[in-house]
């Protein structure tokens, strides 16, 4: 088998909010992982461990907008992330920011994204493997027969597996994305020209 | 007593009349310390005030018993300040002062009926004010300005109307500020009052005790002559008619030693020489006799410092004139006696003019804090008298008295300055009829017509930022962003300290989607001035252009926080909420917009998006109509209830409405839009496809067009045109990705039993097939 290619770094995700295609609405939502390394202490961290209790390498690192800090999971696998929103809302993409130079055997390299209600009845719908990412990595969570974003109360992203079989995984920043209705009125598409943007609405 | 009181409190004024608050607070807390006496109380709660503490002279005054009008008056103006504005009112009702400054309480509390009776008949009063007359066009009030601006109103004040209403209650510290400055031509009107009715009715009195008050204002040099002039005058009447309370206000105050020394007549000038001022009030009378159109703009220079502070963006141009103007109907008496014995020559006076306006204290509350203390000097007489003890110039104005003794109607003196004056007056109405006009139409949302006002002004006008200002405002409001925005940067050219009308210059520019310049704007206002809400709204516009949305909420509530008056601040935040899908709490920054201002249509708006965002069309409409109630000249807002009524089934009453925003502004073209979209929806394609085509040729990049063009082929089941308009669609559009168009394009494949294609094979199979692939 030919040595698979080294999966290729998406855009930066800011420049997808500056389209104002895409809205990120992370801050709408809990965050808890299943596990994660505490501090200095080594405090047994029990499964859903909130960020208050990891001070370090916890959520707050996952949600920080600085891509030096990290989340590092300290259990057994498969590690989870689960994204609680308060109402049933539309997800257009995933983006996760992993680096194999500099985590190796941390880099996540199989990862399941489940949806659903809560966590009894997720539903893996996609799940992708990566080779040595370094970068931003796009994770669309299109309906693919209705091509559609799927509307949901959850997201569980698990890695189920990490580069050179590591048991632990860094994970730098995690952004959901869910899509603009850019029309003000009428269920249009968006429209581009400044000129049109100019009176759809009064501001 | 006096004699003890009297240096220091020359002292005072001098250190106030310098800026020097520190010594002027210090040396007025020693006398004070020494004389516990209202007039000693009054000085050192005005030293507060004028330092810019007015929560220290607020204290000082509730901790003592206010008796004098002027202390309640400061009083009064420092609740204001502080927004409590119920004791404000409690405390003008308590005193003579009746009715003046409750105006300035009503309309923050909401008697909104009573605040704008108040603007009318302060306008009635002395129609210099512009304050008033911009309050009543918030209100929703339709002034005439033909009628407010009239000098004969000035002539004839024996009408005598309830001057209660003279301080327009505006932002009650507005108002306050407004009626303060007001007060030289309200005093004088006042005194005109006085001078030439002869009813002593409680009206006069109050409008005198209003003059009281409102002399506070600015210009102490100016004033000062004329208040002791009116004081004689009224003085002199009030002896001759009933003395009324109100009159006795006139003299009343005069007691306040503090007053004395502004007054210049006596010894304790705290201003630049007494002389000065009678001279330079004399000399006012003369020079406007000469070029008043000129004098306008050498007071005018220097009158903005002494009136910019009035916190409104509005045109200080009327005050200087009105200064003048004041002094020149007033006294009828005393310009002349004046002027025989001061006559300088014409030039003086625009030199004068900037000793008087510079040598006074530079903010109007100063101003208004000097006018206050000269103003509710007791006894004219005993003021006259001080000055006769002065020097020359009170000789003069004995002189005056003199006369008003002889001839208390002043019928006579009036026929010969009062010529001159009133032309300068005449030019001044003339331009505050322009301006108020103006003004009016753009309240009114009489876009074209205001700007077509505004523009026909002369040009030393034309060119200063409030016209400007109001012009791109006019712009703006007409959707016309490119025009607006050349005014905006006009008025950033030449008046760069300009912070008012720069929130709807940041909106111009997020229309437009200049992000360097709206940024450059951004930090510009901040740097600036962090206290005005304008910058904080500017700031956040830059950051919702940037699609930051949590960032641009922050600032819009900074701004809310810097000014919860502010209503554009709070609709700019529901603005982003609604950007952000929150929906509750957009709703809820809506309400609090209209719950500062009523007739803030933006907020109207917003309620009405967020209703048809959750399809609740029917209230969308409700709002939307009244948006449009306030500004019946929005094509965007037509366009907008065009689309909720086809929403609701009633398409032909959208049709009508979109009709009606075409013909009212024809380069929308959304309007255009939108009817052809209804008339798609309606299975009028022809019409459809016509409207399209023109709309093609007005925004021939909008990838939207070419969609619905699209469509509308599919539908007539042309469908190689409808391919091309779609592929058209997406090569504009394709970051956007339109999943809609790429549906579309699939869709067209999907039910293959039309092989209308002439390239069709007519083979179902192949056809599914090919359809697949495509």
């Amino acid at each position: 088998m030919a040595t698979p290619s080294k999966t290729p770094p998406g855009a930066d995700p800011k420049q997808l909010e500056r389209t104002g295609t895409v809205r990120e609405i992370g801050s709408q939502a809990v965050w808890s992982l299943s596990s994660c390394k505490p501090e200095a202490v080594g405090i047994n961290s029990s499964l859903m461990c909130l960020p208050s209790t990891c001070p370090g390498f916890g959520v707050d690192q996952l949600r920080d907008d600085n891509l030096e800090t990290y989340w590092q999971s300290d259990g057994s696998q498969p590690h989870l992330v689960n994204i609680q929103f308060r109402r049933r809302t539309t997800v257009k993409m995933l983006c996760i920011y992993a680096d194999y130079k500099s985590d190796e055997s941390y880099t996540p390299s199989k990862i399941s994204v489940r949806v659903g209600n809560n966590f009894h009845n997720l539903q893996e719908i996609r799940q992708l493997e990566m080779v040595e990412p370094s970068g931003w990595i796009h994770i669309s969570l299109m309906n693919p027969r209705t091509n559609e974003p799927i509307s949901t109360f959850m997201i569980q992203i698990a890695v189920l597996a990490n580069h050179q079989n590591g048991r632990d995984t860094h994970m730098r920043q995690i952004k959901v994305y869910t899509p603009v209705e850019e029309s003000s009125i009428g269920k249009f598409p968006r429209c581009t020209t400044v000129d049109f943007m100019m009176y759809r609405t009064i501001r | 007593m006096t004699v003890l009181q009297e240096p220091v409190q020359a002292a005072v004024w001098q250190a106030l009349n310098h800026y020097a608050y520190l010594d002027a607070v210090f040396l007025a807390e020693r006398l004070y310390a020494e004389v516990r006496s209202e007039e000693a109380l009054y000085l050192l709660a005005t030293c507060y005030y004028r330092s810019g503490k007015p929560y220290k002279a607020y204290r000082l005054l509730k901790a003592h018993s206010c008796s004098t009008p002027q202390v309640r008056f400061l009083l009064a103006k420092c609740c204001v300040e502080l927004s409590k504005l119920a004791e404000g009112e409690q405390v003008l009702i308590g005193g003579v002062l009746n009715k003046q400054k409750r105006c300035s309480a009503d309309s923050p509390t909401d008697r909104v009926a009573k605040g704008a009776e108040c603007f009318q008949r302060s306008l009635t009063l002395n129609p210099f004010l512009w304050s008033p007359f911009q309050n009543l066009c918030h209100l929703g009030e339709k002034p005439d300005p033909d009628q407010v601006f009239r000098l004969s109103s000035l002539q004839n004040c024996s009408i005598a109307p309830p001057p209660p209403s003279v301080s327009p209650a505006q932002n009650s510290s507005h108002r306050l500020d407004t009626a303060l400055m007001e007060t030289p031509q309200d005093t004088l009107e006042l005194n005109r009052l006085n001078l030439e009715s002869s009813n002593g009715k409680l009206a006069s009195d109050l409008s005198v005790s209003y003059i009281d008050s409102s002399l506070i204002s600015p210009d102490t040099g100016s004033l000062l002559g004329n208040t002791v002039s009116m004081a004689s005058a009224g003085s002199l009447l009030a002896k001759q008619n009933k003395p009324k309370s109100g009159r006795s206000l006139l003299g009343g105050p005069a007691a306040l030693s503090p007053l004395t020394p502004s007054f210049g007549i006596l010894p304790l000038d705290p201003s630049p020489g007494d002389p000065t001022y009678l001279q330079n009030y004399s000399s006012t009378m003369e020079t406007q006799t000469t070029a008043p159109s000129k004098k306008a703009v050498s007071r005018i220079s220097q009158s903005k410092s002494v009136f910019s502070q009035s916190g409104n963006s509005r045109d200080v141009l009327p005050i200087p004139f009105n200064q003048s103007q004041t002094s020149a109907p007033h006294s009828s008496g005393s310009p002349q006696v004046l002027s025989p014995s001061m006559s300088g020559p014409p030039n003086v006076q625009p030199r004068r003019s900037s000793r008087l306006f510079t040598s006074a204290s530079s903010t109007a509350k100063e101003n208004s804090k000097k006018l206050k203390m000269k103003f509710p000097t007791k006894i004219p007489n005993r003021k006259t008298k001080c000055k006769s003890a002065k020097t020359s110039n009170s000789t003069n104005l004995n002189e005056s008295l003199d006369i008003l003794r002889l001839d208390p109607s002043l019928s006579l003196p009036e026929t010969k300055i009062p010529q001159y004056q009133r032309a300068a007056a005449g030019t001044i109405m003339a331009l505050l009829r322009e301006l108020g006009r103006g003004y009016l139409a753009l309240c009114s949302y009489n876009c074209r017509e205001a700007i077509n006002i505004l523009t026909s002004l002369p040009p030393q006008h034309y060119n200063t930022g409030w016209v400007l200002t109001h012009i791109g405002k006019g712009y703006f409001e007409l959707a016309e962003y490119t025009q607006a925005e050349r005014m905006f940067s006009e008025v950033r050219r030449i008046e760069s300290y300009r912070v008012e009308g720069m929130e709807i210059y940041s909106t111009t520019l997020w229309h437009l989607q200049k992000d360097v310049a709206l940024s450059a704007l951004s930090k510009d206002l901040t740097d600036m001035d962090k206290n005005c809400p304008e910058a904080w709204c500017v700031a956040g516009n830059c950051f919702s252009l940037q699609r930051e949305h949590d960032i641009a909420i922050k600032f819009f509530q900074r701004a809310i926080q810097v000014d919860p008056g502010f209503a554009y601040a709070y609709t700019l935040l529901g603005h982003e909420f609604v950007l952000t899908e929150e929906l509750d709490r957009a709703l809820a920054c809506f309400r609090n917009a209209i719950r500062v201002n009523n007739r803030h249509y933006n907020a109207w708006y917003g309620l009405g998006m967020i209703y048809y965002k959750q399809e609740k069309f029917n209230l969308a409409e409700i709002h939307f109509k009244k948006a449009l109630s306030i500004n019946p000249q929005s094509s965007v807002l037509l366009c907008h209830i065009g689309v909720v009524q086809h929403a609701l089934k009633k398409s032909d009453a959208a049709l009508e409405t979109l009709n009606r925003a075409i013909g009212i502004d024809p380069k929308n073209p959304l309007c255009k839009f939108h009817r052809a979209s209804i008339l798609f929806a309606n299975d009028k394609y022809k019409a459809a496809l016509q409207e399209l085509e023109e709309l093609k040729q007005i925004v021939p990049k909008e990838s939207l067009v070419y969609f619905l063009i699209g469509k509308v082929y599919k539908k007539l089941g042309q469908t190689h045109l409808a391919l091309m308009n779609f592929s058209w669609a997406m090569d504009l559009d394709p970051k956007g990705a339109n999943n809609q168009i790429k549906e579309a394009i699939d869709k067209r494949y999907l039910p293959e039993d039309e092989g209308t294609h002439s390239e069709r094979v007519s083979e179902p199979g192949t056809d599914e097939q090919r359809g697949k692939r495509g």
